[in-house]
């Protein structure tokens, strides 16, 4: 009686696995479960030629031999195991036609563990919808295998699958990739230290957290000849293995795969030719783009007003309800209107995440990221630099943490110091008071004013990035780059329940992130307007009244002149005075002053600092737009938010570096005070001179 | 009286705000690989 093949059926999920096993097994199959743990075994009996038998085992779907969840592990323990009475005499990877570059990671792994093993290359019948054809001799030449091209659908390609399983032992085992190009000196001890075990299984052994029998990593670590490496370095050599392994791959369908999107003829790629298109794809997305930023501000005018005019009401309810005194006044005059100075930007931010969410969610994304790699090389970006500076418009910190999968410390230097020019979430609410004082609600072509406005920011904001990108990329002289792998999602319709959590989970994050700190710098703001040193601050209505001996003021505008005598005395005032020397070439007062400083916690402190300052000592219940409308220029008179101040106001906050927590974590990512405190001052200073120039050519 | 409660009020007031922001910008350590969003209050927006 001959001897039973055992075959490992392997693949990332999603590739047609479960459907190749079906075809071999037909109804010789059983279902089980791995000892010990709940991971489903699916095993069955296949006929070959020649009365052969194969007992073949599904194994888990997983996307590489770095293991990371339960299913994983399973197919690297019997794959490391030569003692498992499963373990393959020959290993079945099932690849998806449309997906070969990333299937091919996996397999050339297989590979270098010298395991006979046959590449299946699924849903072959569907190569003519997608353009695709491929030169079956030269891969099978290059990647060291045999190939099945095999459509279970069909039912093509079984037949031939199974004459290459019937005769395995003609497949070579030479691995694809030299694991000792991970890096030498490492893989040179190690060879040293155990020279009967195969280099690249002695590899998964230290990498992955899994049982391999007899040889496991503590017994590897234990021996005073080889010193193992730190996490994080294995981590960066394992980053180092997939980048050589894909440059590999590259290299590999470079020649063996065409693919020709002009004879593709299914809908996703229809609607990826439009939407990549060099031409179309930008326009389309500059179109979203407006419709977006035209629905964040049409959609969001009438809950914002009434959110508003709610906050203005509850101080006034305080100030009437309460008894008189300083604590009812912190409550009205500094906590209200401070926490009130960011509740209202809840719709706003809401559409947007709503927006961002849907685009993600229907896949349209990907595209995005896509068209934009073509313009970031331009400019000597990684391709990976895409998801950081685009994820940065929602925040520069986790964008800045994305930046680790870039293999290049240049290119990921640059990347970090060029993010924080996206427009966040922060800058929003000042971008939208701002708008709202200075750009009038006139339309073209359908199209608000203050809309475009926001989107030119938006823009401002990525160019920036990118421009500095360039000047950096000169600067630093990045020679290496590394590639970028982009997957593109099938489009689908949203699913409303994840965009109601990811909108919920964003506003949220907004309001109560930085709520806590707007309610802190209120409390404090309000206590250093309403207090100050010396006899011009205690004894303001006496001045004022000697002031103005003669003339008949009635109470109203008594109050008012005390009220402004004792802001400009109080210890803010006194601060205020002290820097405005520095910001009245840009057009502002030293309020605007005491905003710019007290928002460098985060940036959407500046509405709620002035709502807090123009409501010390005011007894209206003025909206905080009102509050600033009316406020007046104390140099030049007439109103303090002119256009010019406004465009001066917007670019400086535009560019500069107005964020500790994006300091904090560019100095815990770059490992030193030197790049945030570099980016702090060019940043800074290019806000400066932006505000200042469009502020002198504009008055 | 009233008026001395309410001074006590907003001292202790001024004093809870300076210490969260003390001990949230120079003595708090950055999370870590947590993403922001999920309210893991980076301060950052």
């Amino acid at each position: 009686m001959s001897k039973q093949i055992n075959v490992a059926l392997i693949g990332n999920p999603n590739t047609g696995k479960t459907s190749v096993f079906n075809a071999l097994t037909g109804l010789n199959q059983k279902v089980g479960n791995y000892p010990g743990i709940t991971v489903e075994k699916k095993e069955g009996i296949c006929k070959l030629p020649r009365g052969v038998k194969a007992h073949i085992i599904d194994l888990p779907g997983t996307y590489s031999l770095n293991a990371s969840s339960l299913d994983e592990n399973v197919v690297i323990e019997l794959l490391l195991n030569k003692n498992d009475k499963d373990f393959p005499d020959v290993a079945v990877v099932i690849s998806d036609v449309e997906n070969l570059k990333r299937n091919l990671l996996l397999f050339t792994q297989i590979k270098d563990l010298e395991i006979p093993a046959i590449l299946v290359i699924n849903m072959a019948d569907r190569m003519r919808y997608k353009g695709i054809s491929l030169d079956i001799d030269y891969l099978e030449k290059q990647l060291k295998t045999k190939i099945a091209l095999v459509s279970t659908r069909k039912r093509e390609g079984i037949e031939r699958l199974k004459d290459l399983i019937a005769n395995y032992k003609d497949l070579s085992v030479e691995p694809c990739l030299n694991a000792s190009e991970i890096d030498k000196p490492y893989f040179d001890t190690l060879r040293e230290t155990y020279p009967n075990q195969l280099l690249y299984k002695l590899w998964l052994v230290i990498t992955q957290d899994v049982n391999f029998g007899k040889l496991t990593r503590n017994e590897i670590d234990a021996l005073a000849n080889f010193k193992t490496k730190s996490k994080s370095d294995l981590k960066r050599l394992q980053q180092k293995e997939t980048i050589k392994r894909y440059q590999f791959i590259n290299n590999v369908l470079k020649v063996g795969q065409t693919i020709d999107v002009t004879q593709a003829k299914d809908l996703r790629t229809r609607l990826d030719r439009i939407l990549t298109h060099k031409v179309w794809g930008y326009l389309i997305f500059g179109v979203i783009l407006l419709t977006i930023f035209q629905a964040i501000y049409d959609w969001s005018s009438v809950p914002m007003d009434f959110i508003d005019n709610i906050f203005a009401l509850m101080s006034e309810w305080v100030k009437t309800h309460l008894p008189k005194g300083v604590f009812t006044n912190l409550i009205s005059e500094g906590i209200i209107p401070g926490l009130g100075g960011i509740v209202i930007f809840i719709p706003q931010i809401a559409f947007l995440f709503l927006f961002i969410s849907i685009l993600e969610e229907s896949g349209y994304m990907s595209r995005v990221v896509f068209l934009m790699d073509r313009v970031m090389r331009k400019f000597g970006l990684s391709g990976k630099s895409v998801v950081p500076l685009i994820s940065g418009t929602a925040c520069a910190i986790p964008a800045i943490m994305a930046t680790r999968n870039i293999e290049s410390w240049k290119e990921r230097l640059i990347t970090i110091l060029v993010t924080p020019f996206t427009t966040c979430s922060a800058r929003l609410p000042v971008y939208l008071i701002i708008i709202s004082l200075v750009i009038p609600e006139g339309r073209i072509l359908g199209l608000g004013y203050q809309a475009l406005a926001l989107m030119i920011l938006y823009l401002l904001g990525f160019g920036m990035a990118v421009f500095s990108a360039w000047i950096l990329n000169k600067i630093l002289r990045i020679k290496k780059k590394t590639f970028f792998v982009v997957e593109m999602p099938n489009y689908k319709l949203p699913l409303i329940k994840n965009v109601a959590l990811t909108v919920i989970e964003k506003t949220k994050s907004f309001v109560f992130g930085a709520g806590k700190i707007i309610l802190a710098i209120s409390i404090i703001l309000w206590f250093l307007a309403s207090f100050g040193p010396g006899d011009n601050f205690n004894n303001a209505e006496a001045i004022v009244k000697a002031e103005n001996k003669g003339k008949e003021l009635t109470q109203i505008e008594l109050q008012q002149k005390v009220a402004s005598q004792k802001l400009e005395h109080s210890f803010i005032g006194i601060t205020g005075r002290a820097i405005e020397p520095v910001i009245q070439p840009l057009g502002y007062d030293w309020k605007i002053g005491i905003a710019i400083i007290s928002s460098f916690a985060a940036r959407e402190v500046f509405v709620g600092t002035l709502a807090t300052i123009y409501s010390v000592g005011n007894d209206d219940e003025d909206t905080i737009k009102n509050r600033m409308a009316g406020e007046v220029n104390p140099i030049l008179g007439g109103p303090l938010f002119t256009f010019a101040s406004g465009v001066s106001l917007l670019l400086f906050y535009a560019f500069a570096m107005q964020c500790m927590s994006t300091l904090a974590i560019v100095k815990r990512e770059t490992n030193s005070w030197k790049w945030p405190v570099l980016q702090l001052f060019i940043m800074t200073a290019i806000a400066y001179v932006a505000a200042l120039v469009s502020f002198q050519l504009l008055h | 009286m009233n008026s001395l409660i309410q001074y006590i009020l907003v001292f202790t007031a001024l004093g809870f705000a300076l210490f969260f922001l003390i001990r949230k910008f120079f003595f708090k350590k950055p999370k870590s690989d947590k993403a922001c969003g999920g309210g893991d209050n980076c301060g950052c927006h």
